[in-house]
């Protein structure tokens, strides 16, 4: 690179060298404290002090051990990979759909679906339990595929369409052009130019059913596919003395993997949202 | 000849490509919010034959004395995305400065609040917060600030307040991350030429930045708004809704009928007003958007 003179005032960069701090350490502190006491013996867990005296697994044993808190994370890691599957095959045809072709009521159509990104999804759990006992999806891992949906498919065509809208447009008559047939067009050319969106779209919807607790915690029962969430939540409000370090174990087990998809995914994501 | 076929070939593509988008519109979204409008006229439990009502939950919900309690709370909640929108302006400006090094390992912890389960979030301030035992009132305390813990789950205020910071926390990545997408995606030469005509800082947010990304902070906002009222899974966790129904935002209120009550009509009528409060409050945001939209089309 060539030098590039530096116009930026000092103004400038006391604030955004401040404003990066505290964005910084608003995260970190409270993370990095956790982090600690997850490895604080539980008689030392009620004072406030940021390094144990005595090291302690304790917490992590008694995860593993007395919570199987293995068993939820796995459920976790199936309800956000179904999620994930079940979004690909609605909104990636969809959403290709709005974004390339012309047809009759498109615009109409597309607005319901924006009513439906505007619409508080949370209610939808009313009628959705009543309908999942009744067809038998209640407790279920696969009733929760579905009802995840409601919260993925309809950000996911706006995301969607708008990648496929920007690419260029005489694309898929060029593909044709070469023998290639209308499906074969959408496979091999713009699928695969349309990867930063497909990974964002897998990304996010893995994520909410890794971390969804309403719908996790509303359809299933203590026997069913209960995800690593609602135990978390039962574990925080439910009993009458909560076990503060075992909770702290649980939320870096469950919160760490969404992290890390999230620095696998970033670029993918970034391409997406510009 | 040729176009005939390829016309009905691209047809066909299009039918096919939009069936599962269309079975998901029919079946479960509009179908069930049909079925919940039907349900809110009944008294509807989770086992059980349901009972027609008529408008009675309506009535009861209008009458009942908590009806202006949660009404509040909804909107004292919804300011939650507004200081979402300031700390993503504030960080995105931050992380979008060249001489800044480092830029992807503090993207990567920014978006650590947004990524994790919001119960997680919940469960560690849940911790940091405890009145007796948590770090924040210990340093309140040390530094002199307050002289007691403040006992905020059972207080009306600071339980608002409480439910209402920590989901800024926790979720103004989001917007952080999609105004800096946008941020990254201007010209450097923009920026030369505001210095060339003299911008000062602040100019050249104004004449360079602003116009840049204020399409995007609307959509931010407006997608914010609608997920901020209907995402509760953590204020639910920090107070259930408490103490009394101080905290029970319109979409907590739903919450509890169907899951701690089994009130499945009471519900879903507490839903419609959440409905009508959401459209309500994007109303002046929307309306923004669309003009924006045809401003572009021009």
């Amino acid at each position: 690179m060539a030098v590039t003179t530096d116009r930026s005032t000092l103004a400038q960069k006391i604030l955004a060298y401040g404003g990066l701090l505290f964005a910084l350490l608003i995260v970190l502190v409270p993370y990095s404290y956790v982090a600690l006491s997850a490895f604080k013996p539980p008689g030392e867990i009620f004072e406030v002090k940021w390094l144990p005296d005595e090291w302690s697994l304790d917490a992590w044993r008694y995860a593993i051990e007395s919570v199987e808190f293995h068993k939820y994370i796995l459920n976790s890691f199936f309800a956000g990979l179904g999620a994930a599957a079940i979004a690909l095959i609605i909104a990636v045809p969809g959403g290709y759909i709005f974004g390339r072709k012309k047809f009759k009521g498109k615009e109409p159509l597309f607005y319901i679906i924006i009513l439906a990104l505007l619409f508080p999804f949370v209610l939808l759990i009313v009628p959705l339990t009543i309908s999942w006992i009744k067809v038998g999806l209640y407790d279920t891992m696969f009733g929760l595929w579905l009802s995840y949906q409601v919260f993925i498919i309809p950000f996911g065509l706006w995301i969607l369409r708008g990648f496929f809208e920007e690419l260029p447009a005489s694309l898929e008559e060029c593909a044709m052009v070469y023998g290639c047939t209308q499906f074969q067009a959408f496979y091999r050319v713009m699928l695969p130019l349309a990867k930063p969106v497909v990974v964002s779209l897998l990304f996010l919807s893995f994520l909410i059913g890794w971390n969804d607790f309403l719908f996790s915690n509303m359809l299933t029962t203590g026997e069913g596919p209960r995800t690593a969430s609602v135990i978390i939540y039962i574990m925080a409000v439910g009993g009458e003395r909560v076990e503060w370090e075992v909770l702290m174990v649980l939320t870096l087990i469950a919160g760490i993997p969404p992290v890390v998809l999230y620095i696998l995914a970033q670029r993918q994501l970034m391409k997406t949202f510009r | 000849m040729k176009p005939a076929r390829r016309i009905s070939a691209d047809t066909w593509l299009i039918i096919a490509f939009l069936l599962p988008t269309l079975a998901f519109l029919i079946f479960l979204i509009w179908l069930p919010f049909i079925q919940g409008i039907w349900m809110s006229f009944h008294n509807w439990p989770l086992i059980g034959e349901p009972k027609w009502k008529g408008l009675e939950n309506y009535r009861d919900f209008l009458a009942a004395d908590y009806f202006w309690v949660v009404i509040k709370s909804t909107i004292f909640y919804s300011f939650s995305t507004a200081l979402q929108l300031g700390m993503a302006l504030v960080a995105a400006l931050a992380l979008n400065q060249k001489f800044i090094p480092l830029k992807q390992v503090w993207r990567g912890v920014m978006i650590m609040p947004y990524a994790m389960p919001p119960v997680v979030t919940g469960a560690i301030w849940l911790y940091m917060l405890d009145p007796n035992m948590g770090m924040v009132m210990y340093y309140l305390q040390k530094f002199g600030i307050i002289s007691q813990p403040i006992y905020w789950a059972s207080d009306a205020t600071w339980a608002k307040i409480v439910i209402t910071l920590v989901a800024s926390w926790t979720f103004w990545p989001f917007m952080f991350l999609i105004i800096l997408a946008q941020l990254q995606a201007i010209p450097e030469s923009y920026y030369e030429l505001a210095e060339v005509y003299g911008a000062n800082l602040w100019q050249r947010f104004r004449t360079v930045t602003l116009p840049h990304i204020k399409g995007a902070m609307l959509t931010a906002v407006i997608i914010r708004i609608v997920w901020n009222l209907a995402k509760i899974d953590q204020p639910f966790q920090l107070t259930g809704g408490g103490p009394g129904y101080e905290t029970s935002v319109l979409s907590i209120l739903t919450y509890r009928f169907a899951y701690l009550s089994g009130n499945f009509g009471m519900a879903f009528t507490v839903g419609i007003f959440l409905v009508l409060f959401t459209f309500l409050l994007i109303g002046p945001f929307l309306k923004k958007f669309q003009a924006q939209i045809t401003q572009a089309r021009r």
